[in-house]
């Protein structure tokens, strides 16, 4: 049987988290965090040892080389022994570990999906900046030590404008807004292909929120273990926090109210196993406003996140703006805050407006330029946005077509992964 | 992980969210593709929020391999078995599937033990219905009766299209595999991979395991069987399982191990492969190092290097570097 009739294997790895599943489902099957916890004790050991290395492993009941965990499991193998060390396999949305990274790739597909590489057509994604060299390095794991019968590399905005595609309408010219754990990128995106050179990415992500929320807390002098003071902060991103309109405003409502906007948050001491409380106030709209005011989290960059969008319009071609600005599309774990697109909405027309205004007056009341529609779109599966994309794109008979296949690899070599598509022409 | 794990962990998963969380109100419709071809469709309509539809495809039998009525034998018995009132078997099945089963949520055990048991049962659905035909003759291996097809060569599938044979005798029952593979650098890691498994089992702290022999042609249990199955470019694997092996509690992961030893083979070629990717990495990584050492001027090379894309410089700092 042919793998082109089995559903193709979706796989969107995220800097904090990643998504896999077949494709023509809604949701993916699996969404876990990508962190691998490696047992390295063994690996360590000299090649002349090798036969009773072989047998001291035996009898420990481990092999060296499987002896690892991904995901949940990962985190909390780690937490309870300290013979496994964590590694996060990718950094700002680039992979920075291959032999993690494989390993990975390895337990996702033969102990979370269960399936065979050899009978399925893969799905990949990476970051609109990730580097020709890399992703010829993904088509070389997949081929060599998976044997796929073919492989697509889709860029993660492109998936997330077409999955918006389906929830409303035919419509391939976007701003995509990526936010994730680890990279932040605003990528222009017309009739299916990315406008390379107007590419803004920001340093600022979900891993900076978490940060933030983690310093707040701290500074606060709420009781909060050290050890695990990064994962409550992450909890507390997750569970709570929301963006607000005006910050003064929403202060005043707290002041106001306390016991309407405090939350409380309870757990429990990982060493000692006593129990400990901490109230969350103002990190609940805090966190996420970094987007808007960075400055309050530093001072590296200040630019806030309407701007940078402003920013990349204005600086792709002159036809392509007003569907740009039309069609602003969220995706990524961190653009889920309540109420973030009504926030982005509304400042990124006020500057769109003061411009206009602007121009206006200075060509006197002569012409009269036409407004410009501004519009974030938001939909309910923002948080896996682009692999519903992929898993929508991977589901067309042209999928297939468009692969790369295990016969071009041997005939061609890694370097068929090296172009991609959407940029024509840009590498 | 060793061993592959016989519960389906999407199955699970699934069926764990309904069970503690029922109101939550979505339409639920998916697929699933697992090793060997098995593919599971899974169906929750809002209507019947209590009631779960699973269908399951099998693998597409060779000829030598006996189906009946699109499962394995004995497969609705053991299903019946298995599961009791909680299951209702349809007939037909759903287009395309071999198998359509209703789950009534609603009937599951109250106790949380049992019903984790129960559930990850039902996930194991693979190893029942593939595995009915296995565990006949096991059983029958364990209770020492004599069936009536002793050494009669049995076919039970296992890939689309490939069986593997029992020889049910009274004291043993023999097992063997013909094992394949498509691309020619896993044929090549296989069969050494199989061979230093023989060797393995040679160990004294593995004395009771099941002996084992690999061949690279057909042994001589296989008289029987069509001439397309004893071609194999990885050689035959034979195990004779004697009734130690089959006792009580082991019967189950007896079944499962024989079942998808293709795959546990398969899954450790291809983490063989990764694992000498990783050495080479290492490898060149160290000769890199090597190499950068005999470059003469490598500190002016950092300077470059530090530079991080992301940092903005005030105008002090911009000039001092």
């Amino acid at each position: 049987m042919d793998a082109a009739s089995r559903p193709a294997v979706v796989i969107d790895n995220g800097t904090g988290y990643t998504k896999m599943g077949f494709a023509g489902n809604v949701e993916p099957c699996f969404i876990i965090p990508t962190v691998v916890a490696v047992n390295e004790s063994f690996l360590n050991q000299s090649r002349s040892s090798s036969k009773g290395n072989w047998l001291a492993q035996h009898c420990a009941g481990v092999m060296a080389d499987l002896d690892f965990f991904i995901g949940k499991e990962a985190l909390s193998r780690s937490r309870s022994s300290s013979t496994y060390n964590l590694s996060y396999p990718i950094h700002h949305g680039q992979v920075e570990n291959w032999d993690t990274m494989e390993r990975f790739w390895q337990q996702c597909i033969f102990n979370y999906l269960r399936c065979d590489p050899e009978d399925h057509y893969f799905l990949l994604t990476e970051s609109p900046l990730t580097a020709p060299e890399n992703r010829e390095y993904t088509g070389e794991i997949m081929f060599e030590t998976f044997n796929v019968p073919g492989l697509y590399i889709a860029v993660q905005p492109v998936l997330a404008l077409a999955a918006g595609y389906t929830t409303s309408k035919c419509e391939m010219t976007g701003v995509v807004v990526d936010v994730g754990d680890g990279a932040t990128h605003v990528v222009p995106v017309a009739d299916g292909y990315v406008i390379g050179s107007s590419i803004k990415s920001i340093p600022i992500a979900g891993k900076d929120v978490t940060q933030f929320i983690q310093q707040l807390l701290r500074e606060r002098g709420e009781h909060i273990p050290p050890e695990d003071s990064f994962e409550v902060a992450r909890k507390v991103k997750e569970m709570y926090c929301y963006t607000c309109s005006d910050i003064v405003k929403e202060f005043n409502k707290h002041d106001k109210e306390p016991s309407k906007y405090i939350k409380h948050w309870t757990g429990v001491k990982p060493k000692t196993g006593a129990p400990y409380s901490c109230d969350i106030g103002y990190e609940r709209f805090l966190g996420p406003e970094i987007f808007f005011h960075p400055q309050i989290y530093g001072s590296d960059f200040t630019t806030p996140l309407p701007a940078v969008i402003d920013k990349c319009i204005q600086s792709s071609p002159i036809d392509t703006r007003r569907a740009l600005y039309k069609n602003i599309v969220l995706s990524g774990g961190s653009t889920v805050f309540k109420d973030f697109h009504r926030r982005l909405q509304r400042d990124v027309k006020r500057m769109v407006d003061t411009r206009i205004v602007a121009s206006n007056a200075r060509f006197g009341g002569d012409l009269k330029s036409q407004p410009i529609e501004v519009n974030v779109v938001s939909h309910p599966i923002q948080r896996f946005a682009v692999w519903f994309g992929g898993s929508v794109l991977a589901s067309t008979p042209e999928f297939y077509e468009a692969c790369h296949t295990k016969a071009e690899y041997e005939e061609y070599g890694a370097s068929i992964c090296r172009t991609n598509p959407v940029f024509k022409g840009m590498y | 992980m060793i061993l592959l794990q016989s519960p389906s962990r999407f199955l699970l998963q699934i069926l764990q969210d309904r069970v503690q969380s029922p109101e939550k109100g979505v339409d639920l419709d998916c697929h699933s593709v697992e090793f060997g071809d098995v593919r599971y469709h899974i169906q929750i309509s809002m209507k019947k929020p209590q009631v779960m539809a699973l269908s399951v495809s099998l693998p597409i039998p060779p000829p030598e391999a006996i189906f009946y009525s699109g499962l394995p034998v004995g497969a609705i018995e053991a299903i019946k078995a298995a599961y009791g009132p909680i299951v209702q078997i349809l007939d037909p099945p759903k287009d395309g599937y071999n198998l359509t089963m209703k789950l009534y949520l609603s009937k599951l055990p109250s106790d949380e033990e049992q019903r984790q048991a129960l559930l990850v049962k039902i996930a194991s659905v693979r190893e029942v219905v593939l595995g009915a035909p296995l565990r006949v003759v096991l059983k029958n291996l364990a209770s020492k009766t004599v069936a009536p097809d002793v050494d009669q060569l049995v076919a039970l599938v296992h890939r689309p299209e490939e069986s593997f044979f029992l020889v049910p005798q009274t004291e043993k029952v023999i097992v063997v595999y013909p094992m394949r593979f498509q691309d020619s650098i896993d044929i090549v890691l296989a069969s050494s991979f199989l061979q230093e498994f023989v060797e393995a089992r040679r160990t004294a702290a593995l004395n009771n395991a099941p002996p084992c022999m690999w061949s690279p042609s057909p042994p001589l249990e296989l008289k029987g069987a069509p001439a397309e199955a004893l071609t194999a470019n990885a050689g035959f694997v034979t195990f004779v399982i004697f009734p130690r092996h089959v006792e009580g509690k082991k019967l189950d992961r007896t079944v499962w191990n024989l079942l998808t030893f293709h795959a546990y083979v398969s899954y450790h070629v291809k983490c063989s492969e990764g694992f000498m990717h990783t050495r080479m990495r290492r490898r060149v990584e160290s000769l890199i190092q090597a190499l950068d050492r005999a470059k003469p001027d490598t500190e002016k090379m950092k300077k470059v290097v530090q530079g991080k894309s992301f940092k903005r410089l005030s105008l002090k700092e911009a000039r001092g570097s």
